[in-house]
């Protein structure tokens, strides 16, 4: 029962990271209807911008708001200045140009801070120690039903579920929101009735960016240190949750993440002969290739109609 | 758009002075790198023709089929793993151990392409993705262990070169000379070269045959392909089979040298990634592009490797890079595949054509190069929002 609780807390812990990831990539693809696979890389770029504002001497606290800022940033000018230009492409040059972006951030990351860039990915990269948000010393825990939970795991969860009423409450209450939902429903009539679609896109890349910049604040936070190859599973992890509560439905984002993290960490944790470290992995390739053969709406998002 | 300066006729006899030009000078450059490079520039050309071949598999996937695989490492992967293994447990040369590593690699494909099938464009990606992801630690994985030695990988998966060195003899005479030391490497360099040639010459049969143009049809619209006559489920399934089983030989290549372990660059998803950018930078949907590519990416990775400390960096560089802590290749790499992006989407060889079609033309189009296209699918409408 410990056993079970100290795993449940622990992949909820980590599933809100992959509930992070997730939500970024299905702000993103609701706005425009592409898959952002240097969602983890925008991620990483922040959490080492978070590193350097705390070597700076500014408290993790306010360097992490200040890490998501330079997020939103990075996010809203990545989608004006390259994305939006070359979405009148074509999808594959979209598909290229988020890998390109991937490239390039994981190469920038090495370039500043150090560490042997790709084609390693990030294996064996050099390990910068990573602050925690919250109290995470051996001893900071708390004993509920006989079983030790870290404080640190409990303060990301809470954490996770305040910024994800905070964004309901923006997609659902404000105008920003409305305009979102809008331009999500249909691009070409939200801009017929006046809505500046793309800087309702622009906000959503940022948006993307800034929850992704928290996200790998967090996780670099649970693993103590920040590497090149941080947040590349965790894209993948991220990724599966996206595609198990559906593309389009950031409920079902936040759902599934913390579910992934649940059925990795139990997986893991109860059967290490089939599933261990190495396999773990594995859990999230299945959840993705079983919900897009059988239900490729996921379970909360709607189906999508072929046209041809 | 102007009209070109002088028009070629296909098969005409400028047209073969020119094709027999081009075949002069690449017989010759393949034939000088073994016997007059140095030894770096023939260990640089074995890995450019390493990347070609991997490039040029998933050319025929992506550039002409339109089916994204961020996968192919594992394919790549597939095959290193099944020369090593046939090695190393059965003692099997590690020639023969080609056809088997294809053959592997061929079933492994064809199971991957089943929900390939029914997964389209982006979300291919990501399960190819994934697959390249999963891979790596599938090999790691205790319960097979025995098999594959886990991260240790396995050592000795090369050739066993006898004394009097008979065992690579063609027909009595020895072209190799005692293959001991640095002697070994044009041996790689020839096998390498093998290995490309028979995926180019796959690539080009089938490109320039019916199944090609059924291919570019699938690519270009499904629907329409399907109303054609085209079916759809075997092609496909064939063609990312047969992808991943030319993908498997460079692969296998890299076994011979020598040790085969799961975190080497090229068996993680970032030999994906690389091939991928090998394939685009060449130009995706052109049978040269991969081959262009493979050779620019090699020499700039090759010229860049040791501009880490700013005084190695030479002239006009030494200001852009100076403040880098890590080569510049992958950020050259990855600006580059933006650019070309807005620039020509096609890579080097679309940029090229484009280019030489001011000058010249060639008339009728030959099949196969008229069809040149950005490899496309369509976007599917973000779904209207609930409620």
């Amino acid at each position: 029962m410990e056993l079970f609780l100290q795993r449940l807390v622990d992949g909820l812990s980590e599933g809100s990271v992959y509930a992070l990831i997730a939500l970024g990539i299905v702000i993103i693809y609701r706005g425009t209807g592409h898959l952002n696979f240097a969602q983890g890389e925008m991620a990483l770029f922040s959490t080492y911008v978070v590193y350097q504002f705390g070597e700076w001497g500014i408290p993790i606290g306010i360097a992490v708001v200040m890490g998501m800022a330079v997020g939103f940033l990075l996010g809203a000018v990545t989608e004006v200045a390259i994305v939006r230009p070359i979405s009148k492409k074509s999808p594959f040059a979209v598909f290229i140009v988020t890998i390109g972006l991937f490239q390039l951030l994981n190469w920038l990351d090495g370039a500043i801070w150090g560490g042997q860039q790709l084609p390693n990915t990030g294996v064996g990269s050099k390990q910068i120690r990573f602050p925690s948000l919250f109290p995470s010393k051996p001893t900071d825990f708390v004993t509920i039903l006989g079983a030790n939970i870290k404080i640190q795991s409990l303060g990301v969860i809470a954490l996770v579920a305040l910024l994800t009423v905070g964004l309901f409450a923006i997609f659902n209450h404000t105008r920003l929101g409305l305009a979102m939902r809008a331009v999500a429903a249909n691009g070409e009539s939200a801009k017929l009735v006046g809505i500046r679609t793309g800087r309702v896109l622009m906000a959503s890349w940022g948006m993307a960016a800034a929850i992704g910049a928290l996200g790998g604040v967090v996780f670099a936070g649970i693993s103590t240190s920040v590497s090149l190859g941080l947040m590349f599973t965790v894209f993948i992890y991220g990724a599966a949750a996206a595609t198990l509560g559906g593309f389009d439905s950031p409920g079902g984002a936040v759902i599934a993440g913390f579910s992934i993290g649940l059925i990795q960490n139990m997986a893991a944790g109860y059967a290490p002969e089939w599933v261990g470290q190495e396999m773990k992995v594995g859990v999230a390739f299945l959840v993705i290739l079983g919900v897009l053969l059988f239900r490729p709406s996921g379970l909360f998002g709607t189906s999508r109609v072929e046209r041809v | 758009m102007t009209k070109p300066l002088f028009s070629i006729k296909q098969g005409g006899p400028t047209s073969w002075a020119i094709r027999i030009a081009c075949a002069v000078v690449l017989a010759y450059v393949v034939l000088w790198i073994p016997t007059s490079g140095s030894n770096s520039l023939i260990d640089t050309a074995t890995t450019a023709l390493t990347l070609m071949g991997a490039a040029l598999s998933l050319n025929l996937l992506l550039g002409f089929t339109g089916q994204i695989s961020l996968g192919h490492s594992a394919f790549f992967g597939v095959g290193a793993y099944t020369t090593a293994i046939f090695v190393t447990r059965w003692g099997w040369s590690p020639l023969k151990t080609l056809p088997i590593a294809f053959v592997v690699a061929f079933v492994v494909g064809a199971l991957v392409s089943l929900p390939a099938l029914r997964i389209k464009g982006v979300y291919l990606a990501l399960v190819t993705l994934t697959l390249g992801v999963v891979f790596p630690q599938f090999i790691k994985w205790p319960k097979i262990e025995w098999l594959t030695g886990g991260s240790r990988g396995l050592v000795d998966t090369g050739f066993k070169f006898d004394k009097n060195n008979r065992t690579f003899e063609i027909f009595g005479w020895n072209p190799w000379g005692n293959l001991r030391g640095e002697n070994v490497k044009p041996f790689y360099f020839w096998i390498a070269v093998m290995i490309v040639v028979i995926i180019y010459l796959i690539c080009r049969g089938l490109v320039k045959s019916r199944v090609g143009r059924s291919l570019i049809a699938i690519r270009d619209n499904n629907t329409a392909a399907a109303v054609m006559g085209v079916n759809l489920a075997l092609t496909k399934g064939m063609v990312f089979g047969l992808s991943a089983a030319m993908c498997a030989l460079p692969g296998c290549l890299t076994a011979m040298k020598g040790t085969v372990t799961p975190d080497s660059a090229l068996l993680t998803v970032a030999g994906s990634i690389t091939f991928l950018i090998v394939m685009v930078i060449g130009g995706a949907g052109s049978l040269w592009g991969p081959i262009i590519g493979a050779i620019v990416f090699q020499f700039i990775t090759e010229k860049t490797s040791n501009w880490i400390e700013p005084d190695e960096i030479p002239g006009i560089f030494r200001p852009i890079f100076s403040w880098s802590k890590t080569a510049p290749s992958g950020g050259i790499f990855a600006l580059s595949l933006i650019a070309l992006m807005f620039v020509a989407p096609l890579g080097l060889a679309g940029l090229w054509k484009r280019l030489i079609g001011r000058i010249v033309a060639v008339v009728p189009q030959p099949v196969g190069t008229a069809t040149l296209g950005i490899p496309t699918w369509e976007v599917e409408e973000p779904p209207s929002a609930t409620k």
